[in-house]
């Protein structure tokens, strides 16, 4: 016979097995009836024919069995049967198997969901055309000792002109404004993202209505247009198409809306509308101003590395042309999918490595439970081996029992997964492209189903193997109360200490996020944080002229300092961490680079007078910014210490010139006082140098609040809005938010990378105290009679109990001399993650060994009251 | 005990090939078809007949259909395949070596 019939025909009695049995049973009954019939009418009575019929045949279930050997369906029902037996066996057990499936399941789930993160962030679709030709290009300081992810505008124009191996290369300022949007008497705010003209040409994303833009329109003195997100049209204009070709009102300027673009156009930051990036701006208007992600398309048949040749070539003549600015700089040019992934690609692996530990110490603590299993079920086997059972039978059985475990597991494991799953995303910040949908694909699925049958090979072939081969007779012998087993149980003392040694890297690791966690939030802010609400207000230019926004924000000011339960007010273009703002290079005139080569870059904002001290600043030296700073020549300056420290050094800079880049050259400022220094960014970045202009020099027309407030006073926020409106009707409160939570907000990957790998460990110590609690109990329980001896032979109480928390410690000692330099490994390699201390931090190890003991002695310490209360009579007669 | 089973099996395939050789037939009427061609010599052990069914079938040898007795109810009718066919040929030159050879044995002496 080929083959291929035979297989088919064996998927036929897989497929048609119930067919099968019922075609058999007609086919019994008709041949008995016909011999019944044959009987009765050669003048048997009905019934005596009936039995010799059944009698020639010879027991219907045993010839239907012999015909299901024939048909091959042996090892099928040997698996049913198999299955079966262990599914009935399993409620007589619900502590064993809630154990098992609870272990594991966890270890699968949180795998799971690491795969699934995984293969949504590296594999998924980029919303692009032809992604895998785009890349990301970003500017090197210092010979490419130092990378920044944005490039200046005039550098930006440059490469797109002199590059023949990128067809195109766009430019997005990654920081969304928010503007003020008025269409009719409507206005609301929306935020805008300035980009490139041929910027979606390089993604290669089509409008949905309308047109992108053209190239006109970025150069200056072009009519203003805009382009609105395609969620925000629906949103905001109902998806009318007549807004295209219309007119509204941003910040007071009128802009002609030319297209409607996909979300999928959405790049690294939400827009709700973009707007051209113009080559005569200010901030894109510089080479010293670096304000743009760069996005490239290669062209056909050119690879990232001479693409790369061609930009550096381009690099080396901007360099000699403008040595000022572009000395030692270059641009970087990476795939974008690589680029994408690298931010928080440690990040995943430092969770996916959390989760295999986590997996692996599950795996022990089931080995090490089978194994009790195994060692107490040796009886049962030994029955049935006599039986006649063959060995290899049994060890089938056994592995078709953790088969249908690991199975039920890995469906624990996967309703699991999909929270945990949902828990990373919400927590791990990434820069994203394009939507990533929490939710198992079915290669994630698949994983899980292969995960929980690789986790038989680890945890359950050892066991079963070693509980199959054993001589039945010897078992048997025992009676039931094995005697031997002495290499199961030593085999269990070496899952235990893998188990603590595993974990104990875990625990380190989550220890040093925790700690990190801890440094961050003792980071001297500088200014006063707490009962600090924050919000924005802009002003429409073309409404409001230069005095006209001084005197609104002088009569807000005064308006909600005088609301009930305000303590101060200040205003400022930028607060400190919520909005960083940019930063520019500061010098002493004629000297403006340090002996280093490198530039002094400081954030600049603008501050109202009264703005330090309503903050908490503290003025060092100098006087505060006053309504008086108007100087066009010279206008005034204070300088944050570092800023002022790295310029002068111990020299007095009060009264002194110091120049601030721009478009036009450095501009001459006096500095007129010094301050503290402050945290301007993430609390990670530390204390940034700063520069603070006068209010009323610059006068800008959006200002940020910050408003101290007494408890209690949770209508603050509605009573600001209120004193607005007295202002101006038309001019929204924006972004309300307390500085706590700001600063929550700002913590959250740190604390969320704490809390997840913390949360695995928490897992693994309880996993690896109840595997140390199953070993001791057995081994009091099989010792009994030994114990008993002892203590009738003298030895007290506590001397049983030494004995055994002494051999519990053991095996935790053990765990923690083999985990800690693993732990000193894994210290190393989270080094990246981690904030003010080292990898190898001390107390983190200490309270970890502590931990670790102190959970080891009080898993060991139930069996060891045990032992101490056996009776050693009692001893005797459980013979 | 297990040399005459054996024996018996293999004979036993050999007689169903040679009576569905006649005609396609029914289970039962294969055990009936051998009793009574052997003038009752051979009584057919029915609990070995439908293993014996089932395995020429799976071999190939033989096919079943569903087709209708005597009654007018359905059964299961098996016939020969060509493979089958060939394989009784095969069959019978073995049993005549066989008989022929054991034969000779109990002819001596």
């Amino acid at each position: 016979m080929r083959w291929w019939s035979w297989v088919g025909r064996r998927v036929e009695v897989l497929l048609r097995k119930k067919a099968a049995e019922d075609e058999l049973d007609d086919e019994i009954r008709f041949h008995l009836e016909m011999e019944i019939r044959e009987h009765v009418r050669a003048g048997v009575e009905p019934v005596e024919a009936r039995r010799r019929a059944l009698v020639s045949f010879g027991g219907v279930e045993r010839f239907k069995e012999e015909v299901r050997d024939v048909r091959g369906a042996r090892w099928l029902d040997d698996l049913r049967q198999d299955a079966s037996l262990a599914i009935r066996s399993f409620p007589r057990q619900p502590a064993f198997l809630l154990a098992v499936l609870l272990t594991l399941g966890i270890g699968i789930g949180g795998n799971v969901a690491m795969f699934a993160v995984f293969e949504a962030s590296m594999f998924s679709a980029l919303p692009f055309q032809d992604p895998d030709r785009l890349v990301m290009g970003r500017s090197t300081f210092n010979d490419g000792e130092r990378l920044g992810p944005v490039v200046s505008g005039y550098d930006y124009f440059d490469y797109r002109e002199q590059s023949s191996t990128l067809t195109s290369l766009g430019a997005i300022a990654p920081f969304p404004q928010r503007v003020t949007v008025r269409r009719g008497f409507e206005a609301e705010r929306a935020d805008a993202v300035w980009v490139s003209t041929d910027f979606f040409e390089a993604l290669g994303v089509s409008p949905v209505a309308g047109r992108t833009f053209r190239a006109a329109e970025g150069e200056p003195g072009s009519p203003p247009v805009a382009i609105l997100e395609q969620g925000y049209w629906q949103r905001s204009f109902g998806g009318d198409r007549s807004v295209v070709g219309g007119t509204l009102t941003l910040n007071g300027t009128s802009y002609t809306v030319i297209g409607v673009m996909p979300a999928t156009a959405r790049f690294v930051v939400d827009a709700d509308v973009w707007l051209p990036i113009h080559r005569g701006e200010s901030w894109a208007g510089s080479r010293s101003a670096h304000n743009f992600l760069l996005v490239g398309r290669l062209a056909p048949g050119v690879d990232v590395a001479s693409a790369q040749a061609e930009v550096d070539g381009i690099s080396n003549r901007l360099a000699a042309a403008f040595p000022e600015s572009n000395r030692g700089k270059g641009l970087l040019l990476t795939r974008l999918r690589d680029t994408l992934v690298e931010s928080y690609r440690s990040t995943l692996a430092l969770l996916g490595g959390a989760v295999l530990l986590l997996l692996v110490v599950a795996c022990a603590n089931v080995a090490g439970l089978l194994l009790a299993r195994g060692s107490a079920r040796r009886g049962e086997l030994a029955v049935r081996a006599v039986m006649g059972a063959d060995g290899g039978r049994l060890a089938r059985q056994l592995m078709t029992e953790n088969a249908i475990l690991a199975l039920g597991a890995g469906a624990l494991g996967l309703l699991l997964a999909a929270g945990i799953e949902r828990g990373i995303l919400a927590f791990v910040s990434m820069d994203r492209i394009g939507d990533l949908e929490p939710g198992l694909s079915p290669v994630a699925v698949l994983f899980a189903f292969a995960l929980s049958l690789a986790t038989v090979a680890l945890f359950g072939a050892v066991p079963s193997l070693g509980a199959a081969r054993r001589p039945p007779a010897e078992d048997l012998r025992s009676g039931g109360r094995v005697s031997s087993g002495r290499r199961a149980a030593r085999l269990r003392g070496g899952l235990v200490v893998g188990q603590v040694a595993f974990t104990v890297v875990l625990l380190s690791v989550a220890g040093l996020l925790l700690r990190s966690l801890e440094m961050l939030r003792s980071v001297e802010l500088g200014f006063d944080a707490d009962d600090l609400l924050t919000a924005e207000v802009d002003l429409p230019a073309s409404e409001y002229t230069r005095d006209a926004r001084i005197a609104f924000y002088e009569a807000l000011r005064d308006r909600v300092q005088t609301l009930p339960g305000v303590t101060s007010v200040a205003l400022a273009s930028q607060l400190p961490v919520r909005d960083p703002g940019n930063n520019w290079g500061l010098g002493i005139p004629g000297e403006m680079e340090g002996a280093d080569g490198e530039k002094l870059l400081a954030h600049q904002r603008t501050v109202m007078p009264g703005y330090f001290e309503a903050m908490g600043i503290p003025l060092l030296r100098g006087r505060d910014v006053e309504p008086s700073d108007r100087s066009e020549e010279l206008p005034a300056i204070v300088l944050a210490e570092s800023a002022a420290r790295s310029l002068f050094g111990e020299e007095d800079p009060l009264g002194r010139i110091v120049g601030v880049d721009g478009s036009n050259g450095p501009r001459p400022h006096q500095v007129v006082g010094v301050v503290g220094d402050v945290v301007l960014d993430d609390p990670y970045a530390g204390t940034p140098p700063a520069m603070y202009y006068a209010f009323h020099q610059v006068a800008p027309t959006r200002m940020r609040l910050a408003v101290h407030f007494r408890e209690g006073s949770d209508r603050l926020a509605a009573e600001i809005r209120q004193a607005l409106r007295a202002l101006d009707p038309g001019v929204p409160l924006d972004g309300v938010e307390t500085m706590t939570s700001v600063l929550s907000r700002r913590e959250s990957a740190q604390r969320a990378l704490a809390v997840l790998v913390g949360a695995f460990a928490v897992v693994a110590v309880l996993l690896a105290a109840v595997g140390l609690y199953g070993v001791l109990a057995y081994q009091v329980s099989r010792r009994v009679r030994e114990v008993g001896v002892r203590m009738a032979l003298g030895a007290s109480a506590s001397a049983v109990t030494g004995a055994v928390v002494r051999g519990g410690l053991a095996l935790v000692a053990g765990g923690l001399v083999l985990g800690f330099p693993a732990a000193l490994v894994a210290g190393r390699l989270v080094r990246a993650s981690l904030f003010g201390i080292q990898g190898w931090d001390p107390t983190t190890f200490a309270a970890v060994g502590l931990l670790l003991c102190g959970v080891g002695a009080l898993a060991c310490s139930l069996p060891a009251r045990r032992a101490a209360r056996i009776d050693p009579t009692e001893a005797f007669r459980a013979d | 005990m297990t040399a005459r089973a054996d024996l018996l099996q293999g004979s036993l395939d050999l007689l169903i090939l040679k009576t569905l050789d006649l005609e396609p037939l029914h289970g039962w009427a294969v055990s009936k078809r051998i009793q009574l061609l052997s003038r009752g010599v051979l009584e057919v052990n029915q609990g070995s007949l439908y293993p014996a069914l089932y395995r020429l079938r799976d071999r190939g040898l033989i096919e079943s259909d569903w087709g209708e007795s005597d009654e007018g109810r359905r059964v299961k009718v098996y016939s020969l395949t060509p493979t089958g066919r060939a394989a009784l040929e095969r069959e019978r030159e073995g049993w005549r070596l066989f008989s022929a050879a054991v034969e000779a044995i109990l002819a001596t002496g």
